[in-house]
């Protein structure tokens, strides 16, 4: 049980993390100046995410789960379903450890999902599985930019297009340009 | 995603041949006019269906002509190469900004407004204090033709103002195919970096919370050099961007967030692609490639 417990614990303040994480990020990004519209919703997130960190463990031992929490107040509900499932395994290895998978937790960031790698009772590892793109909040993660191979991308070389997207060219430079033998082509 | 794999499958016909080859029906057949205006070339372009060929040829001709106009008109207002236009009166100090035509101060109010959601990254001012609306004016000339072709009637269509893109409906029509609007590579200005499928309906399933991204703005150092300012920015030589395209609902999101991102660097690349519905590919100075889940996607089907 105690095992259970700790490890629902671990799982309810890994999404707590998670969710802090991402106000935080947040905060951090809206320093950099001085005029957000969206800031005041990442502090307000983080805030009301950790309210419900307060409450959460004593109902996983329990082993029911209102997955069907709802609103703002979230991480509590369905940390605590998390809990149950991995506490089935628990069981099994014990110490050995493991990697659950915590339900989905609605957030007001959107759907959030973790996985917790766990060894010797220690947490090793939490990752994010889902997160979905409802509110803006999340899409700042989702739909970052990260690095592409330009292997990746070569084969549009030989791609069919109609207009050829570029920095602005002057008059004098369409002439050399795709662009203009595209229009040629199309006279 | 249907529209978009077959469009780039029948690019790729040489690798692979199950798939129909170029010069099939599913080739678009296209028409275009050209004209030049803001200091750069301005092209429109429709499908041609061969049964009515003329009554294209009618159509095209008065809708550029209606787009020439429209160009004409905002560039005598706002061009600082004009000496007499409204917006070198204005950085002559002959002319306040409480003073001028509306449309100028609405314009003015427009990009004050990205000024603020994009953290100052887009600004509407000159280092000097000069207004400045060039970063907002070509856009606003294409989002305003835009408005006048559908007013026309016109259902397909590209408009493509030096490198700047629009589009309605789709190059062959009734099909729902995406307009593929091909990448310029900042270091060969040759060659295509990738092609992005620009459509009126958004693609479906895989997407849902995604819009339609008819518009695609670029902006970057190569052509008109420095015509980015960056004051009060630290835009960093090392981290900065040599260029950066903007896929977007509209026009003027698209091109005010590539300005911006370029002005502002990898700050204001994060700040975009979480605020807005976008797809951002941005040329690092040292070559290489940040892109968002749209343009990765993209590259992977083309791949």
């Amino acid at each position: 049980m105690r095992i259970r417990a700790g490890i629902s614990s671990a799982l309810a303040s890994a999404a707590i993390l998670l969710v802090g994480w991402q106000a935080g990020t947040h905060v951090s990004d809206s320093n950099a100046s001085a005029v957000t519209t969206s800031s005041s919703t990442g502090t307000i997130g983080g805030s009301s995410a950790g309210s419900a960190g307060t409450g959460t463990t004593s109902d996983a031992t329990t082993g029911t789960s209102s997955g069907s929490s709802s609103g703002t107040t979230t991480g509590s509900g369905s940390s605590s379903s998390s809990g149950t499932g991995a506490s089935a395994k628990a069981g099994a290895s014990a110490k050995a450890g493991g990697t659950y998978t915590g339900t989905s937790v609605e957030t007001r960031f959107g759907t959030v999902q973790v996985q917790v790698t766990v060894k010797g009772g220690v947490i090793t590892d939490v990752t994010a599985l889902h997160l979905t793109d409802e509110e803006q909040r999340s899409v700042q993660i989702s739909n970052r930019a990260a690095p592409l191979l330009r292997s990746e991308v070569l084969s549009a070389q030989s791609a069919n297009v109609q207009t050829i997207g570029g920095a602005t060219i002057t008059s004098d430079a369409y002439l050399t340009s795709l662009q203009a033998a595209l229009d040629a082509a199309n006279f | 995603m249907q529209p978009i794999s077959d469009a780039s499958s029948s690019a790729h016909s040489a690798d692979r041949h199950d798939r129909t080859t170029a010069g099939s029906p599913h080739e678009p057949r296209l028409r275009s006019r050209t004209f030049a205006s803001m200091g750069t070339v301005v092209s429109l372009a429709i499908p041609a269906a061969l049964p009515e060929s003329h009554v294209v040829e009618d159509a095209l001709e008065a809708a550029t002509a209606v787009v020439e106009q429209l160009f004409a008109e905002l560039d005598r207002t706002f061009s600082l190469y004009r000496l007499d236009s409204e917006a070198s009166a204005m950085a002559r100090g002959e002319l306040a900004l409480r003073d001028a035509s509306e449309d100028m101060r609405r314009l003015y109010v427009e990009a004050s407004e990205w000024r603020t959601l994009t953290e100052g990254a887009f600004t509407a001012e000159r280092p000097d204090g000069v207004v400045d609306l060039a970063g907002i004016v070509k856009a606003h000339a294409i989002r305003e033709a835009g408005t006048s072709l559908r007013a026309l009637g016109l259902k397909d269509w590209c408009l493509n103002a030096g490198g700047d893109v629009l589009v309605e409906g789709s190059p062959i029509p009734g099909t729902g195919h995406p307009w593929m609007a091909g990448i310029v590579d900042p270091a060969d200005r040759a060659a295509l970096l990738t092609a992005y499928p620009l459509a009126s309906s958004a693609p479906a399933a895989s997407t849902p919370s995604k819009s339609a991204k008819r518009a695609l703005a670029t902006s970057g150092t190569s052509e008109r050099g420095e015509h980015i300012w960056t004051a009060g920015l630290r835009a960093g030589r090392g981290g900065g961007f040599s260029q950066v395209s903007v896929a977007a609902a509209d026009i003027i999101t698209a091109d005010v967030l590539a300005t911006a991102i370029m002005a502002g660097g990898p700050q204001t690349l994060d700040l975009a692609s979480g605020r807005w519905d976008v797809d951002i590919l941005a040329v690092k100075n040292d070559g290489g490639l940040l892109a968002t889940p749209g343009f990765r996607s993209v590259a992977s089907k083309a791949g």
